[in-house]
C-alpha cells in the first residue's frame, strides 16, 4: 500500500463523507479504502460519528410558538 | 396576496420543525429558541422582496437565523470555549490527530454503537458555536460546504476547518462518555491493534 494513498485518504476523508470531492477522486479513495482496514477503520468511525449526529435534530416545534409565527405573518400581510 | 406569496409562505413554514431544532442546539435553550426562531420568520417575511424565487429557500432562512443568533442571542449567553474556536495551533491539532491514531481501534468503533441520542446532544453542546452550528448544519441538514459558508458568512475553507475541528473534538467528547460508561478502555488493547496495522502501512 502507498504511503501517498493513505495520506490522500485520510486528509481527505471529511471530504469523501460529506460527498465533497470529485468524481475521479472519491473512486480513488473508495477503492482505497476497500483494500486500507486502518483507513477503512478511520473511515468507519468518522462515518458513524456523522450518522450520529444527524440524530442530534428532529425536535419539533411547539403548538404556541407556531401560533406565534403565524400572528407574525399576518401581521407582516398586513404592513404590505 | 399573489401566488408567489403564497409558495414562499407555505414553503417557509415547511421548514419551522427543522429550524427550531437548529435553534435549539445553537441556544442552548427553549425559550430562547423560540425567541430566535420567531425573529427569524420575522425577518424572513418582512425581507421577503430579497430572496429571489428558485433558489435555496431553506438555506437563506438558515442564514437569517445564524446572523440573528449571532448579533443577539449570543451576545447574552456564557460562552465557553469561544474565544479559542478559530485559533486552535496547528500543533495542537497533530497532537489530537496523534492521540487519535492512537486510540484508534475496533473497540472504539464498537464503543459508538453504545452512545444515545442524548450523549450526542451533550457532546455537541461541548462545542464552540461556530463548529457546532458547522457540524450541525453539514451532518443534520445535510447542507454542502458552499450553502454552509453561504449561511455562516464565511469562505468554504474555514467550513472545512470548523468541521475538521469540531468533529474531532466531539469524536474525544464521545470516546470521553463511552470510557466514563465503562464501554471501553482506550489504552492498552487499542494502542497495540494500531500500532500493529499502522505500522505497515508507515502513517505513525
Amino acid at each position: 500500500m502507498a504511503k501517498g494513498e493513505c495520506d490522500e485518504a485520510l486528509d481527505r476523508l471529511f471530504e469523501f463523507i460529506d460527498h465533497e470531492l470529485p468524481e475521479d477522486q472519491l473512486r480513488r479513495i473508495g477503492d482505497h479504502l476497500k483494500e486500507c482496514p486502518p483507513c477503512e477503520t478511520e473511515h468507519r468511525i468518522n462515518e458513524k460519528i456523522k450518522n450520529l449526529v444527524a440524530r442530534a435534530g428532529g425536535d419539533v416545534a411547539p403548538e404556541a410558538l407556531r401560533d406565534r409565527i403565524l400572528v407574525t405573518i399576518q401581521s407582516a400581510r398586513d404592513d404590505a | 396576496m399573489n401566488d408567489t406569496t403564497i409558495d414562499f409562505e407555505t414553503e417557509a413554514l415547511s421548514y419551522m420543525d427543522q429550524l427550531y431544532a437548529a435553534a435549539l442546539r445553537m441556544t442552548r435553550n427553549g425559550a430562547d429558541a423560540e425567541d430566535l426562531v420567531q425573529e427569524t420568520y420575522a425577518k424572513a417575511f418582512k425581507g421577503q422582496d430579497k430572496f429571489t424565487p428558485g433558489t435555496n429557500l431553506k438555506a437563506w432562512l438558515y442564514r437569517i437565523q445564524t446572523n440573528a443568533f449571532i448579533n443577539t442571542y449570543r451576545k447574552k449567553q456564557r460562552e465557553p470555549k469561544r474565544s479559542d474556536a478559530d485559533t486552535i495551533e496547528d500543533w495542537q491539532l497533530a497532537a489530537a490527530a496523534e492521540h487519535q491514531s492512537r486510540g484508534l481501534s475496533s473497540a472504539e468503533d464498537a464503543a459508538l454503537d453504545m452512545i444515545g441520542d442524548i450523549e450526542i446532544k451533550d457532546a455537541l453542546m461541548e462545542l464552540s458555536d461556530e463548529f457546532r452550528m458547522a457540524v450541525y448544519l453539514s451532518d443534520v441538514e445535510g447542507f454542502a460546504y458552499k450553502e454552509i459558508a453561504d449561511i455562516m458568512d464565511t469562505p468554504v475553507g474555514t467550513v472545512m476547518s470548523r468541521l475538521h475541528r469540531g468533529r474531532k473534538l466531539l469524536r474525544e467528547q464521545l470516546g470521553d462518555y463511552a470510557a466514563a460508561r465503562g464501554i471501553t478502555d482506550k489504552r492498552p488493547a487499542a494502542q497495540e491493534t494500531t500500532e500493529e496495522v499502522c505500522r505497515g502501512k508507515g502513517r505513525m
